[in-house]
């Protein structure tokens, strides 16, 4: 009861400030750029949506079978010494990596999309690990009593239950990777971040916000993308359960 | 038939889980695997579907080595059921039970009838049933379906892990019954591993004993019961031993082997029917429901009377006199 009030009274105060700060920037004609200077917003867009774009895929298409490979009874032992190396990708800080990347690819966006790529690795990879090492030992040597094959209990059990999982891993990269896009362009990489170091060098707000706050709707709609594709990709029956668990 | 020929089975660290067992399953055989905790009765059973290899020996099912059979074809030709039902969440009911069938290719129609006729057999409603997940059933309900699925693709051999281990008792009671009926109309080759000596000489017909992973007695329920093989046999079974043993008897067995008392008119006495278990009838004998019982056959004739020094001569008959098969 009491939690409710709380959430509620958060809630509320939360769209007060969006409501403000909408509020704020209207009335100081804050979003004055992207109407003057809408083909450069448009191609500014564009490339920060295609760098967290491939950099993203690339994790994934990477991560995934990464993940799948680790947790194969054969190979198990690897599972240290990857995730130790993609723990490194994710513990040196994301400018460091991107001046890493730098200094091997040279300026430009190729070397933004290395730099994220490296940094969204560990969240899929940790998250696929976890998501498939959490499925019950009994129900896989069920199947495996039954007579699956070692492909189709991946297919057939392992994947399925360890959907939601993995794709919460993907989500909080891909978010994470949104954020941190906005440093391509120190690099020059380009993407929203010129607009936000325009403004910040400048002292001009305007600038600042115009590359701030689409970065922040889109990481949001993003966010919002993948939850509901969490309701399409996560098997029925998981979902029903996870929910009857909770209520 | 499954016979098993001098397996050992070392884990790696060596443990030896299994020490030189033999013994065979004859076909339609329903036999116990029991034992303390440890002792290698999990062990045992997954041998025979090569979960786990054997260490020394072998284990030939119908005339086959396990060992030279492909593996994944010999599993989905064995039942294969396990305490924690091992259900997949992810899949539907339907989609559960079928999954062997499913792999063996079956057409949609001869699944469709499968999993009714197994639904029926395990007392669900098919349709009820059919689009629900697991985790909406009853643990009962699951362990049921669980039973189910390792009979869908209707295998010879049945292998089962202390299936009812789980339930409280008065569920595991009634699958216990359940699945002996089931047996009755299924009649397959079982072998059915468990911790309790009353599930195993109420539903086993032979009862193999282990200890430490090796064979202490491999024989009747009535045998181990009335001639343990040794004192750690003796102490397992309880010393209760001739109690439990009631239970393998009928009105009938008894009536087989000593004369009842004749029955008057006057008596009063509480009819009890040819097919009730001798324990149920000590029971209502001592409960001092009646001092005696008057047996009823099928059609309701009056057979004679049952009283307490009857069950005792027909138990000091039984115990003395079956012969050491
Ligand atoms: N995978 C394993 N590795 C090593 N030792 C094992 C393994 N599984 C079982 N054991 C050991 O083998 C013995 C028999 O185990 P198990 O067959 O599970 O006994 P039960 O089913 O009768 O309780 C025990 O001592 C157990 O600790
Ligand atoms: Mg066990």
């Amino acid at each position: 009861m009491m939690n409710k009030r709380i959430s509620q009274i958060v809630k509320i105060a939360f769209w007060i400030i969006v409501i403000a700060f909408f509020a704020w920037t209207f009335a100081n004609d804050l979003f004055r750029p992207i109407v003057e200077e809408f083909r450069t917003f448009t191609n500014l867009l564009i490339q920060h949506i295609t760098i967290v774009l491939i950099s993203g895929l690339l994790a994934i298409f990477l991560s995934i079978p990464l993940g799948i490979f680790v947790t194969r009874e054969k190979f198990r032992k690897s599972e240290f010494w990857i995730v130790n190396i993609a723990n490194l990708g994710q513990t040196i800080p994301s400018l460091a990596v991107l001046a890493l990347a730098m200094g091997f690819l040279g300026i430009g966006i190729k070397a933004a999309i290395v730099a994220l790529f490296i940094y969204s690795l560990l969240p899929i990879l940790q998250n696929t690990i976890a998501g498939i090492q959490s499925v019950d030992e009994n129900m896989k040597d069920a199947a495996r009593g039954m007579g699956l094959t070692p492909a189709q209990i991946l297919w057939q059990i392992e994947l399925p239950n360890a959907a939601s999982s993995i794709i919460a891993g993907i989500r909080t990269a891909i978010v994470i990777n949104i954020g941190t896009a906005a440093l391509a362009y120190l690099i020059g990489g380009g993407g929203l971040g010129a607009w936000i170091f325009t403004g910040i060098r400048l002292f001009d707000n305007s600038f600042l916000i115009s590359g701030a706050v689409p970065v922040t709707l889109l990481a949001i709609l993003i966010d919002y993308l993948f939850r509901l594709m969490q309701k399409l990709l996560v098997p029925k029956g998981l979902r029903l359960a996870e929910e009857a668990q909770k209520s | 038939m499954i016979e098993f020929k001098n397996v050992s089975k070392v884990y790696n660290g060596g443990v030896k889980a299994i020490d030189n067992v033999n013994f065979k399953v004859e076909n339609g055989e329903f036999v116990i695997l029991i034992g303390p905790s440890g002792c290698g009765k999990t062990t045992l059973l997954r041998m025979v579907n090569q979960l786990e290899d054997i260490s020394e020996g072998d284990i030939i099912l119908n005339n086959t080595s396990v060992k030279q059979s492909n593996k994944i074809e010999m599993r989905r030709k064995i039942g294969y059921v396990i305490q924690s039902n091992g259900l997949f969440p992810n899949m539907t009911i339907e989609k559960n039970v079928m999954i062997v069938p499913d792999l063996l290719g079956w057409d949609r129609k001869k699944q469709q009838d499968r999993f009714n006729y197994l639904m029926e057999l395990i007392g669900l409603h098919p349709d009820e049933y059919r689009k629900r997940y697991p985790h909406e059933l009853s643990g009962g309900q699951q362990q049921r379906v669980g039973v189910a699925r390792a009979l869908a693709a209707d295998p010879p051999v049945m292998l089962m892990d202390e299936p009812f281990g789980a339930l409280d008792p008065i569920i595991r009671t009634k699958l216990q019954e359940e699945f002996l009926q089931i047996q009755k109309e299924v009649n397959k080759t079982i072998l059915f591993v468990s911790h309790d000596i009353d599930e195993a000489v109420k539903m086993g017909d032979k009862v193999a004993l282990l200890r430490g992973g090796k064979m202490m007695q491999y024989d009747y329920p009535s045998e181990i019961l009335h001639h343990p093989a040794n004192d750690f046999v003796s102490e397992f079974v309880g010393q209760d031993r001739v109690l439990k043993s009631t239970s393998l008897y009928s009105v009938k067995d008894l009536v087989d082997e000593v004369s009842l008392d004749s029955y008057h008119e006057a008596d009063s006495a509480q009819p009890v029917n040819e097919d009730t278990s001798l324990r149920i009838v000590i029971s209502k004998l001592l409960n001092q429901e009646a001092d005696q019982l008057v047996v009823e056959d099928k059609q309701g004739n009056k057979k004679g009377k049952l009283t307490l020094e009857l069950v005792e001569k027909f138990l000091h008959k039984e115990v003395k006199e079956t012969p050491n098969r």
